[in-house]
């Protein structure tokens, strides 16, 4: 059986002003014990399509099923076998951690008792025992993701949704997180995780769907997905407006990114001589040029035809000739 | 293991999690039982000279010697406004998304907007004794007896929790922590279009009109009937009604506001 299958699911936003198609077409399967990353940017529809899966908002078109169940029609029961942790972290500042979970234990129906176990249990998960009696308002953000990765695991969910779970977290930070999620897909918990961070998706989810304006326009590993563009990428940069102008209607099947103009194809090393004697003949100069092996980034840019932002241009094998 | 809990132990859990914020700040519950004090004591002395014993034989004799009796329901009704921070804890729990974690939960949510109605409940109580027991010591002697304190609690209590449903519902409907924090907005104009000071016969012109329409002259009058005349049963019974109606109306208007807030989009 599936962990997760989204067939079609559609969600319409309508108000007196307008109505807004916030999540338009969208579908994947998640096995179990996998994790699977939603990749896009703000307003894609990300957070959305979690929010529906975890039956917090009606959808509007298409069916969903977690573990076999519907999410509309059994939400119910939806909720029993489902951990939530999203992105407006639901944590009261003014409690302990210690109490928080001892509180969540007993509402998911553990005796006192075995709350205070779970507890104990849980605190040592996510390394907040030394600071289980502190008030969580005198937490770090790292610290708050963690606990509030924690109590969404107090009743051991089969399947865990995380929402932009290390946004806003310092790198150190993140990777702890990463490793933690990590752990409970060893452990058998099928997560389904959305990021923003082209990074975060390639080093955690087993499979990424990227979403852009409410649709899923690629899904597949990591590495399915750069093998998807095939060949190397070369990119080339330039200083002046016009000389990218001029040089896109030389390298016609060029990708333009700001002052970058990027091209796949086969053997990329081998034919910079041939593009750059091609620019050269016609005057344009290039400040920098280089082939790399494509990056989940340029999947992105391939299917969306933008750049995520704030993702950085990390290129492996990176060729530099200065023109 | 884990098993199905009642909607009570819910109720109760979540209940207890509110009571533990509101130790957490205590400063918080200080200054409407500070108010509350204060109008006691500053009425008491400003007024208690004219109106109090030496009023005796007096047209100004309407507190029948002791005027902490005809001023301490001023005092009580101002501490039931504490009721008003039912409101205030629902809209910090959908703010910082405590709602929406315990919405994904398979818990009532009967159980996560009754909380702080309760709590609110516990806080008139604790609020209006408080103001209760000042009154006690500085003098207040019920004409009915002892039985008065209890009779003049019960009231204070379903005013508050009408104060509490009205928070409650200005809250889920604001989405905002000022929203709920109008309930005391509320407060002023009537609790001063009312015969605060003097009895109602006292009050001219647009002042006595307007307070016969006010429901919180009849939970004052129902309160100083117990306080200073004795078993005036139909002034307690409208009092006991205004209360008990303004209860319901907003508790109503509470749980319609909280089943639309909770209902899916």
């Amino acid at each position: 059986m599936l962990a997760v299958e989204v067939k079609n699911i559609k969600k319409t936003f309508q108000s007196k002003q307008a109505t807004v198609e916030a999540v338009k077409d969208v579908s994947f399967e998640v096995r179990k014990g996998e994790i699977f990353g939603l990749l896009g940017p703000n307003g894609a529809g990300k957070s959305t399509t979690i929010l529906m899966l975890t039956t917090l908002l009606q959808v509007t078109g298409g069916s969903a099923k977690i573990l076999g169940y519907d999410v509309s029609s059994q939400d119910k029961l939806v909720r029993e076998k489902i951990g939530v942790a999203l992105q407006d972290t639901g944590i009261d500042n003014l409690l302990t951690a210690r109490e928080l979970f001892f509180t969540t234990a007993r509402l998911w129906g553990y005796s006192k008792e075995d709350s205070i176990n779970r507890t104990n249990e849980l605190l040592e998960l996510v390394g907040l025992t030394e600071a289980s009696e502190r008030r969580v308002k005198t937490y770090s953000g790292g610290m708050k993701r963690r606990l509030d990765l924690g109590l969404s695991l107090v009743h051991s969910p089969e399947v865990l949704f995380l929402d932009e779970p290390t946004t806003g977290l310092d790198p150190g930070s993140r990777r702890v997180l990463w490793e933690e999620i990590k752990r409970l897909r060893d452990g058998g918990v099928t997560v389904i995780l959305t990021t923003q961070y082209l990074e975060e998706a390639d080093e955690l989810a087993d499979r990424i769907a990227i979403i852009d304006n409410g649709l899923v326009v690629a899904e597949g590993t990591s590495d399915e997905l750069k093998a998807s563009i095939g060949g190397d990428v070369i990119t080339f940069a330039f200083d002046s407006d016009s000389d990218l102008k001029l040089a896109l209607n030389v390298i016609t099947e060029g990708v333009q990114d700001k002052n970058l103009i990027r091209i796949t194809v086969e053997d990329g090393a081998r034919k910079i001589p041939q593009y750059v004697n091609q620019l050269t003949e016609k005057n344009i100069e290039i400040s920098s040029v280089s082939a790399s092996k494509p990056t989940l980034d340029d999947v992105f840019l391939k299917v969306t035809g933008y750049r995520l932002e704030g993702s950085d241009n990390k290129e492996t094998n990176v060729e530099k000739v200065e023109d | 293991m884990n098993t199905k809990i009642t909607f009570l132990t819910q109720l109760q859990i979540l209940t207890k999690r509110l009571i533990l914020r509101v130790v957490r700040r205590p400063l918080a519950e200080l200054p409407n039982i500070f108010i509350s004090a204060f109008f006691l004591f500053v009425y008491d002395g400003a007024l208690g000279g004219v109106f109090g014993g030496s009023a005796a034989g007096t047209p100004f004799d309407f507190a029948n010697g002791n005027f902490v009796n005809f001023i301490l329901p001023v005092s009580i009704v101002s501490a039931s406004v504490s009721g008003g921070a039912s409101g205030i804890y629902l809209v910090e729990d959908i703010e910082s998304g405590v709602f929406k974690r315990y919405q994904s939960m398979p818990i009532s949510k009967w159980a996560i907007i009754l909380a702080p109605m309760l709590v609110g409940a516990l806080r008139v109580l604790i609020q209006a004794s408080l103001i209760m027991i000042i009154g006690k010591i500085i003098g207040a002697d019920p004409a009915v007896g002892s039985i008065g304190f209890l009779m003049v609690l019960s009231i204070a209590f379903l005013w508050g929790m009408g104060f509490a449903g009205y928070s409650v519902a200005a809250g889920v409907r604001s989405g905002s922590s000022q929203g709920a924090q109008a309930a005391s907005f509320l407060f002023f104009p009537a609790l001063f279009l009312a015969p605060t000071f003097v009895p109602r016969e006292a009050l001219r012109g647009w002042l006595s009109t307007a307070s016969a329409y006010n429901p919180t002259t009849y939970v004052i009058e129902a309160m100083r009937a117990i306080m200073v005349e004795g078993w005036l049963n139909d002034v307690i019974f409208k009092g006991y009604l205004a209360a008990g109606t303004f209860a319901i109306l907003t508790l109503t208007f509470a749980v319609l506001s909280a089943r639309k807030a909770t209902e899916k989009a």
